[in-house]
């Protein structure tokens, strides 16, 4: 079989380590769209990303993945649909230390309910070694109260081997749909 | 007067005097409306957001050719076109979005939307340095 491409997705709030995420695991220069923020917020991120990011990796079968991230704020929900687009697959990621961070996985799967119910979903949640609460659990449930499904791992953005352990698990997850 | 109306009287006047203009808008790079003279049907806030994602991803393609800095932006549609322009204020860089009719001639309305985002600079910088 010969080597394909396809098109994944990397969504979740503002400060929830896309471009990050995508830039870990970039083989090629990322493509960042990156804006100074007029309103500084809580938190000492200065810029976000107000259109897309864009990555590329291979995997080791020789497929080829074009990696999309979302901007994180909801004003710009528009790009969401654009970029979801074809997409194969979602990574959702969500930073722990955000006020009501359940509410912010609710909306992202719903916001992408088309790909997530397509089991094409994987849900990873940063920053839980300095905030444990909520734990995986209280994910799985929000997932199970919008009659959704999909695994829910810790993450840590920064760690290629746990970016790239999200896209396993992801693949694991739609190879198991489709055969 | 307060900035915001100041350049909201900049972008009235930009309407006014000349026909085939058919809305003006003032946004932050990133993405929030400042002042806006637009018809009804049309939102600011989306349009603000929708031209952030605009000229965020034109700098990123100038950036890839190695063209220097994005400045402007032209959209041309069937019936009209639109312009986004950098407003290069130091303190608040803005973008300036012009929505035209078909009956527009784009080097006539740039040449007046220049001049428009120029003034809209320095009331931007005036404002803050006082």
């Amino acid at each position: 079989m010969s080597a394909q491409e396809y098109k994944l997705i990397f969504t979740g709030t503002m400060g929830a380590g896309k471009s990050t995420a995508i830039s870990t695991i970039s083989e090629i220069e990322p493509v960042s769209t990156d804006v100074q923020r007029s309103e500084a917020g809580n938190d000492a991120k200065v810029t976000t990303t107000a259109a897309l990011d864009y990555g590329e990796v291979t995997l080791p079968g020789g497929d080829r993945l074009r990696l999309y991230g979302t901007p994180g704020q909801a004003r710009f929900d528009f790009m969401w649909k654009i970029l979801s687009e074809g997409a194969l697959g979602v990574v959702v990621l969500v930073d722990n230390r955000r006020p009501d961070p359940l509410a912010d996985l609710r909306e992202y799967l719903t916001a992408f309910r088309d790909v997530v119910a397509g089991s094409r979903a994987v849900v990873g949640v940063g920053r839980r070694e300095t905030h444990p609460v909520p734990d995986l659990d209280a994910y799985h449930d929000v997932a199970a109260e919008l009659g959704l499904s999909a695994p829910i791992v810790s993450v840590d953005v920064r760690r290629r081997q746990d970016v790239l352990l999200l896209l396993d698990i992801l693949f694991h997850q739609i190879e198991a749909t489709e055969a | 007067m307060s900035k915001n109306t100041q350049c909201q009287t900049h972008l009235d006047t930009l309407r006014r005097e000349h026909r085939e203009v058919a809305g003006t808008l003032l946004s932050t790079m990133d993405g929030f409306e400042v002042a806006a003279s637009v018809g009804e049907q049309i939102s600011p806030k989306k349009m603000a957001a929708m031209t952030s994602s605009l000229l965020a991803l034109a700098e990123a393609v100038s950036r890839e050719s190695s063209v220097g800095q994005c400045r402007d932006l032209v959209i041309e549609s069937s019936a009209g076109l639109v312009l986004m322009m950098d407003v290069p204020s130091t303190a608040h860089r803005s973008v300036l979005t012009v929505l035209c009719t078909e009956a527009a001639v784009l080097g006539r309305i740039r040449w007046a939307a220049r001049n428009v985002r120029e003034a809209i600079a320095q009331t931007l910088d005036a404002q803050s340095a006082a």
